[in-house]
């Protein structure tokens, strides 16, 4: 970006103002002699204490405290609901009574389950497929 | 940087000694009268005015120096302060004339040119009065960036604004400047 145009070159950084003569020359002095007694300050811990070891540890104590926090909080949550979710369908009567049913099974189970499965599972019993040909026959 | 605002590590530590403090705040006087009087004077264009708010904000800081931790540097606490009592003062100054900022625009420019505490250079005269047409933060950016070149970062810690802004803040109020300028030819 080209901050300062020719204007402001030709004008240069002087801001034209003056001050009475002799203004700077004694204002320091005229000034800390207008500064009230501050007795206060010198019973005040104005120079910073060293920094103790608490103070150096707590950031990291307060991080772990959080995160401490947040895991008791997930560990309370997951007692509190954990077992319903995790608990077996059979458990539900809802779902016990669906699954017991003939029906249910033809309609939403069965329908899902492709032909390749259920060879992979007669094979996994040990059944021999053969021995269920000649049954067919 | 501009030289002032470097921080004189020896003197912020005897500031933050209670045996010390009181001598270390008459070299801080020493040290930031001047640019920290360029700075109010440049927003209230008047002598009386300037000398008054300088006082004031070295009154206000000798009050608060307990809260002066070293954490800021010391310029920028200062120019905080000169700035808070600048602010006040021309808020102050509309209310009590019953102006709005727009008002005080001309109010400014008639200070300008009743000014007798020049030196004649009527080029930076003029420039001063195309300073008083900007909104009133934008000519505090205008006079620590163009007269003091502080850097962004300096002016974002006293004025609290990013630096993004502050740079489009400067680069708007040069156009307007110039803008001042190319009018009157």
């Amino acid at each position: 970006m080209k901050e300062d145009n020719d204007i402001l070159k030709t004008i240069g950084r002087s801001d034209g103002m003056t001050v009475p003569d002799g203004y700077f020359a004694d204002f320091a002095e005229r000034m800390a002699g207008q500064l009230p007694q501050r007795p206060e300050l010198a019973a005040m811990n104005v120079v910073a204490p060293p920094a103790s070891l608490w103070g150096k540890l707590r950031p990291y104590v307060y991080m772990a405290a959080m995160f401490a926090g947040v895991w008791c909080m997930l560990k309370i949550f997951t007692t509190v609901s954990g077992p319903q979710q995790l608990a077996p369908m059979d458990k539900n009567p809802v779902m016990a009574k669906a699954f017991g049913s003939d029906e249910f099974f033809s309609d939403y189970v069965l329908d899902d389950v492709s032909s390749n499965d259920v060879i992979d599972d007669i094979m996994d019993e040990g059944i021999d497929l053969d021995s269920l040909m000649l049954d067919f026959e | 940087m501009a030289e002032f605002m470097h921080d004189n590590p020896k003197l912020v530590e005897r500031l933050r000694d209670p045996a010390t403090v009181r001598e270390a705040f008459g070299e801080v006087i020493a040290q930031y009268s001047e640019p920290l009087y360029r700075q109010i004077r440049r927003m209230v264009q008047k002598h009386d005015d300037a000398n008054d708010l300088l006082q004031n904000t070295f009154l206000k800081a000798w009050s608060n120096i307990e809260y002066f931790r070293g954490d800021a540097r010391l310029g920028t606490w200062l120019y905080k302060i000169a700035v808070n009592e600048t602010l006040s003062h021309l808020d102050r100054e509309r209310k009590r004339k019953g102006v709005s900022l727009d008002d005080q625009e001309a109010s400014l420019i008639n200070s300008i040119e009743a000014d007798t505490d020049i030196d004649g250079d009527m080029l930076a005269l003029r420039l001063r009065k195309a300073i008083a047409t900007l909104p009133e933060k934008q000519r505090l950016v205008f006079n620590m960036r163009y007269y003091d070149d502080m850097p962004y970062d300096e002016i974002s810690a006293v004025l609290g604004t990013s630096v993004g802004a502050l740079k489009a803040s400067y680069h708007i109020a040069v156009k307007k400047v110039e803008q001042f300028f190319s009018d009157g030819d």
